[in-house]
């Protein structure tokens, strides 16, 4: 098999992902108290990369790639999706005048 | 052209016909009844054809298939198909050439003769068929074309009832035929006709002996046999020449030609029940037409009088088949013989007859209660004629054609079934009873209605039916005829020897005689009826008699069923509405409701509902839940 990285890793696998859970709880925590739509989006971000993060330790410590590569799938979606998602934001910025999604509120029964 | 193309263009041409009537000729009577009666000659003439060449064939085609189900058209023409195509194919042209006088003024001519053709097709189909699902087709488009004929006069609103009873009763009937038919194929895997001889040959019958009860089921509905006979007065509200050939002559016939048709299924139970039920039918019919004032109702119970004494004669005889089983095949089905010989003869005097009271009712200017007629005999000569020679015929003088034929059925009962024979007897003396009183009190005596006094005699397109069928009558009894005609059914006809013969002689002269000579001299030619006025109590009784069968009916319609009905109708509305349908779409709509109130609006409940999402999921994952 061959290493990913010559250097043996400074921290064991716990580590990474009590990193990785941390930023995950941070993110989820962020989406559902914070009010404005943009920084909501940004904290989705947060527990996207929490997810990646997690998967290149796994990917580090079993020697294989496969958690490399759901990493490159996420990062390209996750691109796509910001894209997608901003042009929202802005679009409903302009046709509503503010991003708080307690205003935003009107789909419902 | 080979035979059986002849006999393919028979069945085609008045489908032709009807067709091309209904969807361009409406308006059109003259030309309408022209090319129906131009259709009617055709068939006619190539029944004759048919009849004379002696070529005797069968063929079919497949035309429908559902895996191991098939139906096959065919057409299967032996001396029986020969017979009958003759007797349709030469009385429907009778019929027709004397409607065109008839029907002469009618608003509705074309309609009328549209319907005579799909008619012809109809029956044509019956005659030809090879196999029972092709009967039961052709079975219901004579009953279709019978309806749409009663109801000729549909404004009436008399016609109209009668028109839906006829229907609706001959549904009774056909669910029994079809029945039947289902449980013959899957019994004995075939409704082919020359099939069914093949597998039955020999007597054995390997199944059982609800089929052939449950055949005749159709020939009760359609040869309105007991308990079933109640429409056929009724459809006298069509026109007459209708009542000539569909409710006398032809369709009705049609029940007697199908128990010839599958004698081989007979079974000597199923035959006694049918025995009895022509017996009953022959006797109550005979009892109820004494009592009518109607001269086509007289007619119509005189026809399921003798309509009874076919399907007898056909129970009676075919009785010895399976008892006597080593005997060959042509004493076999005395009782097929009997019953086409009298089926054939009366086809010709009962016609005769109908279309006689067709011409009276003309003469007098639609006027049908023989109490308002008299005086006729100077009046319509040549009605008067034929019609005397058709009553002759009918009460079975010697020498006319209902001699013969009756004589072979009474002989037939005289051998096999001492009681039967009494009751036909007695209903012989009816017969003759009923037939002089109508004879007496609309030919004889004096003019009672301004109709009647001025009455003419109806044209020679009317006559000319008249005497050729009187000419028939009078020689279709005879061996030289008949044997002609029927081919090898001539030679099942019974034909007493000896002593027997003496006997049957003697009873039919005698009873003959005591009910011809015992209405003429009873019945006065006076504007009552005479039986009415001398024995109040019989009258009223018969008259009870008559409608019994109607009341009986009406109250169980009324009473029984509609009640029924109207149980399931509650049933329907609240458990199966109200329950079940609606029950159901409530319980959605509840769903709906709770459903509705998590949905907030507000993006962080949804969040925490994703939270107990993502709860349960682990905790299913983890394999805590």
């Amino acid at each position: 098999m061959i290493p990913l990285l010559a250097t043996a890793p400074v921290y064991g696998l716990p580590s990474y992902l009590f990193v990785s859970a941390l930023l995950f709880a941070i993110g989820f925590f962020g989406v559902l108290l914070r009010k404005n739509t943009l920084v909501i989006y940004m904290c989705l971000e947060l527990m996207l990369l929490a997810s990646t993060l997690a998967l290149v330790a796994f990917s580090r410590f079993n020697g294989t790639l496969d958690g490399s590569v759901f990493v490159f799938f996420i990062l390209t979606i996750a691109a796509a999706e910001v894209a997608v998602g901003l042009a929202i934001i802005v679009a409903l910025f302009r046709q509503r005048h503010t991003v708080s999604v307690e205003e935003l509120n009107q789909l419902k029964h | 052209m080979t035979m059986l193309q002849h006999a393919i263009l028979v069945l085609l041409l008045p489908l032709a016909s009807a067709a091309v009537i209904a969807f361009f000729l409406r308006k059109q009577g003259a030309l309408a009844s022209w090319i129906s009666t131009a259709t009617a000659a055709a068939i006619a003439a190539i029944s004759i054809i048919l009849l004379l060449h002696g070529e005797r064939f069968e063929d079919s085609v497949e035309w429908l298939r559902f895996g191991d189900f098939s139906v096959s058209l065919g057409i299967k023409y032996d001396d029986l198909a020969a017979l009958m195509l003759f007797i349709v194919g030469f009385v429907g042209f009778l019929i027709h050439v004397f409607s065109l006088g008839y029907m002469h003024d009618d608003a509705a001519r074309a309609r009328f003769f549209g319907g005579l053709s799909i008619f012809m097709f109809s029956m044509i189909g019956i005659v030809l068929a090879d196999n029972l699902f092709m009967i039961f087709i052709f079975w219901e488009l004579v009953g279709f074309s019978s309806w749409l004929l009663i109801n000729h006069y549909h404004e009436k609103q008399s016609a109209a009832d009668a028109a839906k009873k006829a229907f609706i009763v001959n549904r009774v009937g056909d669910f029994g035929f079809l029945l039947g038919i289902i449980w013959c194929y899957y019994g004995l895997g075939s409704v082919n006709l020359t099939e069914l001889e093949k597998l039955t040959a020999g007597g054995a019958m390997p199944c059982s002996g609800w089929i052939p009860l449950l055949l005749f089921c159709g020939a009760v509905g359609k040869s309105a046999q007991m308990p079933l006979q109640v429409w056929l007065p009724d459809a006298m509200e069509g026109p007459t020449p209708v009542s000539a050939l569909i409710h006398a002559a032809t369709m009705v016939a049609a029940g007697i030609f199908m128990l010839c048709r599958i004698n081989m299924l007979m079974l000597p139970e199923a035959l006694n029940v049918i025995t009895w039920i022509g017996t009953a039918t022959a006797l109550y019919a005979a009892l109820c037409a004494i009592v009518q004032r109607d001269i086509k109702k007289v007619l119509a119970y005189s026809t399921l009088s003798q309509l009874g004494y076919m399907v007898a004669a056909f129970g009676l005889g075919s009785t010895g088949t399976y008892a006597l089983i080593d005997l060959p095949v042509s004493t076999v089905a005395t009782g097929v013989g009997a019953a086409m010989f009298h089926l054939t003869t009366h086809a010709f005097f009962k016609a005769l007859l109908f279309l006689g009271s067709g011409s009276v009712i003309m003469g007098c200017h639609h006027e049908q209660d023989i109490f308002k007629m008299g005086g006729l005999r100077s009046r319509m000569p040549v009605t008067f004629f034929t019609f005397t020679i058709g009553v002759l015929a009918i009460i079975g003088l010697p020498g006319l054609a209902g001699f013969f034929s009756k004589d072979a059925i009474l002989y037939l009962a005289y051998e096999k079934n001492f009681a039967v024979f009494a009751v036909l007897a007695f209903t012989a003396v009816l017969t003759a009873f009923y037939m002089v009183r109508v004879w007496k009190i609309t030919f004889l005596g004096e003019a009672r209605s301004q109709a009647a006094a001025h009455a003419q005699e109806s044209g020679l397109s009317m006559t000319l039916p008249l005497v050729v069928l009187a000419g028939l009558s009078v020689a279709g009894g005879y061996s030289g005829v008949f044997g002609r005609l029927a081919g090898s059914v001539a030679h099942l006809v019974p034909e007493a020897e000896g002593s027997a013969h003496t006997t049957i002689l003697v009873v039919s002269l005698a009873v003959m005689t005591l009910g011809a000579g015992a209405a003429l001299f009873f019945y006065k030619s006076a504007a009552t009826d005479t039986l009415e006025e001398r024995f109040r109590f019989g009258f009223s009784w018969l008259t009870w008699l008559k409608e019994s069968f109607d009341r009986a009916y009406d109250y169980y319609v009324a009473k029984v069923q509609q009640r029924f009905a109207m149980v399931l109708n509650f049933l329907e509305q609240i458990v199966l509405a109200g329950a079940i349908i609606r029950g159901l779409a409530g319980f959605v709509n509840l769903v709906g409701y709770g459903a509705r109130a998590l949905y907030t609006g507000s993006l962080h409940a949804y969040v925490f509902w994703f939270l107990l999402g993502a709860a349960l999921l682990w905790a299913f994952a983890a394999g805590i839940l």
